[in-house]
């Protein structure tokens, strides 16, 4: 299903607090999470323990999800992290960090570790 | 107890009272979340306290001569260094550290520049209406917030200007309407009361909204004759009335408007927007307020515009300032630069992997006091003490009033502060160069 990823700061979830006094092994269940509206839930089959796996032509991730009345249909919302910036781009110079075109589906697999993401980004 | 000056946000609360005990800090009044995390970070368990060298995968620990003489090698080896960060220390570091790119000339930006930044480069063609906290706070009857979060990203914000009395608003709150303008109900839509307009504008729709309003606002009976940015037209006609009748009405403005939209910059028809309802409103005026979240965003553009003539992306040859068009986004994305040295902040995690891929492709020198996606990439990680905290010093606050930051406790093991680690690599340089 095709949804608009928005990225904002977000207190609860905020990326400088779980690096500098979280653990970081296990920071993807703080900041590897995203909020959809309750009938996207429903379009797309969703189930409590299930993941969503988010890509683009950027990237991808597995994440965590929670429905939330307030995020608007057709959006994906998620706090601004190192896992936001898998699909975030850059456009005429500017970084683009709101409203980018994502699919969305369904996983099994676990939310994505934060070393899974560096060692993609050292090109390892 | 002692009255000190949070430097969790930009907003630079100056009354936050700490008990001390001996090097300890016992108790903290008044901070919110935010601040609190930044004086936690004083003690944190994961702290950076020692110098890092990478090898591979780990980190190993290395003293104090050896980490300088492997900056000055890394510098000395680089002819196209990239520095950048800046906004989460004191204007005395930035200073220093704008030294040190014409030391080595290299190319230096700050986090202004993809942030609250960009809306100063549009005001150096149109001009813009601002104003301090304390006008806002004296005189200010309508607040709006454009694709601004104040609740989670400058916690206490709300509290100051909106539930405090001014000097010409003494009956406080009920005298005062909030507006919100954004695609998401965020938290900031919790704090509205029943004169408040809560308004949930289209994704990237803001320059049709702008655009309508420099049209027809503070035009007596003007409404659009359709659907504005998703607005009804009684939408509309609340948020018309207020941007006509109000005596200051002070627009907060966040990331949700600092992307382009339609080919056209936002910022800049919002500015144009503020000069029209000055013009045509009798009764009062409005202004600007940029609201970056970094502790001194607003500091660097002034250092650097004081001390160089140029607010940010300034790019040094023969140690003199050039003429450029980089940002810090073109630099990363051309791949132009052999070596990165980055100051409290974390643009491995804040930029898109693409260019956090072409950053990691580069040795990285770090200086920060935490870990964060920069630390575990970074060929070699210094640590200092953390500004404001155990450092004096000064920052601009987002609204462009100088504060002056109290150091509160001796940083560990002699942690020097930004400026001064700043200005040993400087010395050292010039020690190397000179054979000395």
């Amino acid at each position: 299903m095709e949804l608009r990823l928005n990225s904002v700061r977000m207190i609860n979830h905020d990326q400088s607090k779980e690096f500098s006094l979280g653990e970081l092994d296990i920071m993807e269940e703080e900041l590897a999470i995203a909020y959809i509206n309750p009938q996207d839930f429903e379009e797309m089959y969703l189930t409590a323990s299930l993941k969503l796996h988010i890509s683009n032509e950027n990237g991808e991730i597995i994440v965590n999800f929670e429905q939330d009345e307030d995020v608007p249909k057709g959006t994906v919302l998620m706090p601004v992290s190192i896992w936001s910036n898998q699909l975030t781009t850059v456009k005429d110079g500017e970084i683009v960090n709101k409203n980018i075109a994502v699919q969305v589906e369904a996983s099994r697999d676990p939310p994505t570790k934060l070393n899974v993401i560096i060692k993609k980004i050292r090109n390892e | 107890m002692e009255k000190i000056t949070c430097t969790g946000c930009s907003l630079l609360c100056d009354d936050i009272i700490v008990k001390k005990d001996g090097s300890n800090i016992e108790e903290i009044i008044g901070a919110c979340l935010k601040g609190v995390e930044r004086f936690e970070m004083i003690s944190s368990k994961h702290r950076v306290l020692k110098p890092y060298i990478r090898d591979g995968d780990s980190l190993e620990e290395i003293d104090w001569d050896t980490a300088l003489n492997k900056v000055v090698e890394l510098i000395n080896k680089s002819n196209n260094p990239l520095l950048y960060g800046f906004s989460n220390t004191t204007c005395e570091a930035q200073l220093k550290a704008i030294e040190l790119a014409r030391e080595i000339n290299g190319f230096i930006d700050s986090n202004s520049t993809i942030c609250q930044g960009k809306a100063l480069n549009v005001a150096k063609e149109t001009g813009f209406t601002t104003s301090t906290l304390t006008e806002v706070i004296n005189k200010s009857d309508v607040m709006i917030l454009w694709g601004f979060n104040a609740v989670e990203s400058i916690p206490r914000l709300l509290n100051k200007i909106l539930f405090s009395r001014g000097k010409f608003r003494m009956t406080g709150r009920e005298i005062k309407t909030i507006i919100i303008l954004d695609p998401i109900k965020t938290d900031s839509f919790n704090v509205m009361g029943p004169r408040d307009i809560a308004l949930l504008i289209e994704p990237d729709k803001d320059i049709e909204l702008i655009e309508t309003l420099k049209e027809i606002c503070c035009t007596e009976n003007a409404l659009p004759s359709n659907e504005v940015a998703g607005l009804d037209k009684d939408d509309f006609k609340r948020l018309q009335t207020n941007l006509t009748n109000s005596e200051y009405i002070s627009i907060f403005v966040g990331q949700g408007l600092l992307k382009n939209q339609e080919g056209k910059n936002p910022l800049k028809s919002l500015f144009e927007l503020i000069d029209i309802i000055n013009e045509r409103n009798k009764k009062g005026r409005a202004s600007i307020i940029l609201a970056g979240g970094h502790f001194n965003m607003m500091g660097f553009e002034h250092v650097a515009l004081s001390n160089t003539g140029q607010n940010q992306s300034l790019s040094f040859n023969n140690h003199q300032l050039i003429e450029s068009q980089e940002t810090i986004i073109s630099k990363i994305e051309n791949k132009d630069f052999d070596l990165s040295i980055i100051l409290g902040t974390d643009p491995i995690s804040h930029l898109p992997m693409r260019l956090s891929k072409k950053l990691a492709s580069k040795p990285i020198i770090l200086i920060d006091n935490s870990r964060s996606g920069t630390y575990l990439i970074a060929d070699l990680i210094l640590p200092t003490s953390i500004s404001g905290l155990e450092t004096d010093g000064t920052a601009i606050r987002l609204d462009n009033v100088p504060i002056k930051l109290k150091k509160v406790i001796d940083a560990p093991q002699n942690l020097l502060s930004d400026e001064d680690l700043l200005n040993k690599i400087i010395e050292k340089l010039r020690e190397k160069r000179e054979g000395i």
